[in-house]
């Protein structure tokens, strides 16, 4: 059965250079509003760069959703280390910040999120954290339906990696 | 995104003819899976055979739709190991998952709307299976260019 290979190449360098000049506007753009784009001319590039730097600052916002809950639940760890690792690569993706420590992401998303305080029980915690990766997840794979393709892709990625966060978080449980 | 042009249309009808022949092939090799896997994980897997005929029935109206004519699968696969086992026809039913998922990201960086749409349920939903599966997770499910980048993050421990 032999059919020509997706065009990868066609697009690889327009998203190379996007991510680059993305990663300085991220700071300059608003972080978490909840308005869901609805006005937004498909596929501009200022478009694209805000919605990349809300893919950041969503992310951001997750990781300190983990860390609060590793705070609170330490026991958790062995459990939450690999996916919160996993976000932070997502952020990374996304020109947010490098990731690694957490105190470290850009200051505006640091001073927008305000995650509910950690439920006292871990599974509680879990169920939350779970339910803050779906919807996140559910937000995303709208939000990229008006996406330049190389971007849409990637966000679509992260949003699958979420979906299954989520069910590793509960489901997966035990 | 709107408008597309000609170009882009071949470019997602091209996409969605691998998306095709990418189910064709998970359809064939949950057979396999199914023949193979424990009694315990039997209806899984039939779920995921039944979801995957379904997305393979969808796939070839959309390509119908574009004025295509949808690949026919194969009578046979090669299997990209022996599936001799339970074991390794959950190590298969994973491999399965991780490939439709990467035709899956094409289909959506080379879709439209709708379409678009569609690939990006489909994505989740294998990446999901993989998960199940696996035990563990990936970073950037359906993204081969980054599943190399250098990281521990992703080793299973269920």
């Amino acid at each position: 059965m032999p059919f020509p290979p997706p065009p990868r190449t066609l697009l690889g360098p327009r998203r190379r250079s996007l991510l680059a000049s993305a990663a300085g506007a991220a700071l300059l753009v608003g972080c978490s509003t909840d308005a869901d784009d609805s006005g937004t001319t498909g596929g501009s590039e200022s478009a694209a760069e805000r919605a990349r730097a809300r893919a950041a600052s969503d992310s951001n916002t997750l990781l300190q959703h983990y860390d609060a809950v590793l705070a609170a639940h330490p026991t958790l760890a062995d459990r939450l280390d690999p996916l919160r690792a996993e976000v932070v690569r997502h952020a990374a993706a996304f020109g947010g910040g490098s990731g690694g420590s957490t105190a470290s992401s850009s200051p505006s998303a640091s001073a927008s999120a305000s995650p509910s305080p950690v439920a006292a029980t871990p599974s509680d915690a879990l169920t939350d954290l779970a339910t803050a990766e779906r919807a996140l997840a559910d937000r995303r794979a709208k939000a990229l339906l008006d996406l330049p393709g190389e971007l849409a892709r990637l966000l679509a990625s992260v949003a699958a990696a979420g979906a299954a966060h989520a069910y590793l978080l509960t489901e997966g449980a035990k | 995104m709107s408008e597309q042009t000609a170009e882009e249309k071949v470019a997602e009808l091209t996409a969605l003819q691998a998306a095709l022949a990418a189910e064709h092939a998970a359809v064939y090799g949950y057979g396999v899976v199914g023949g193979r896997i424990r009694e315990g994980r039997r209806t899984e897997a039939k779920a995921a055979y039944d979801a995957h005929r379904a997305r393979r029935d969808a796939l070839v109206r959309e390509v119908r739709d574009l004025g295509g004519t949808p690949v026919a699968a194969s009578a046979a696969y090669a299997l990209p190991f022996a599936v001799p086992d339970s074991v390794a026809a959950v190590e298969l039913a994973a491999e399965l998952e991780e490939r439709v998922a990467g035709v899956y990201s094409d289909l959506v960086r080379a879709s439209a709307e709708g379409v678009r749409g569609t690939a990006t349920e489909a994505l989740r939903e294998a990446a999901v299976r993989a998960v199940r599966w696996r035990g563990g997770s990936v970073p950037f499910p359906g993204l081969a260019e980054r599943a190399a980048t250098p990281t521990a993050s992703a080793t299973p421990t269920a």
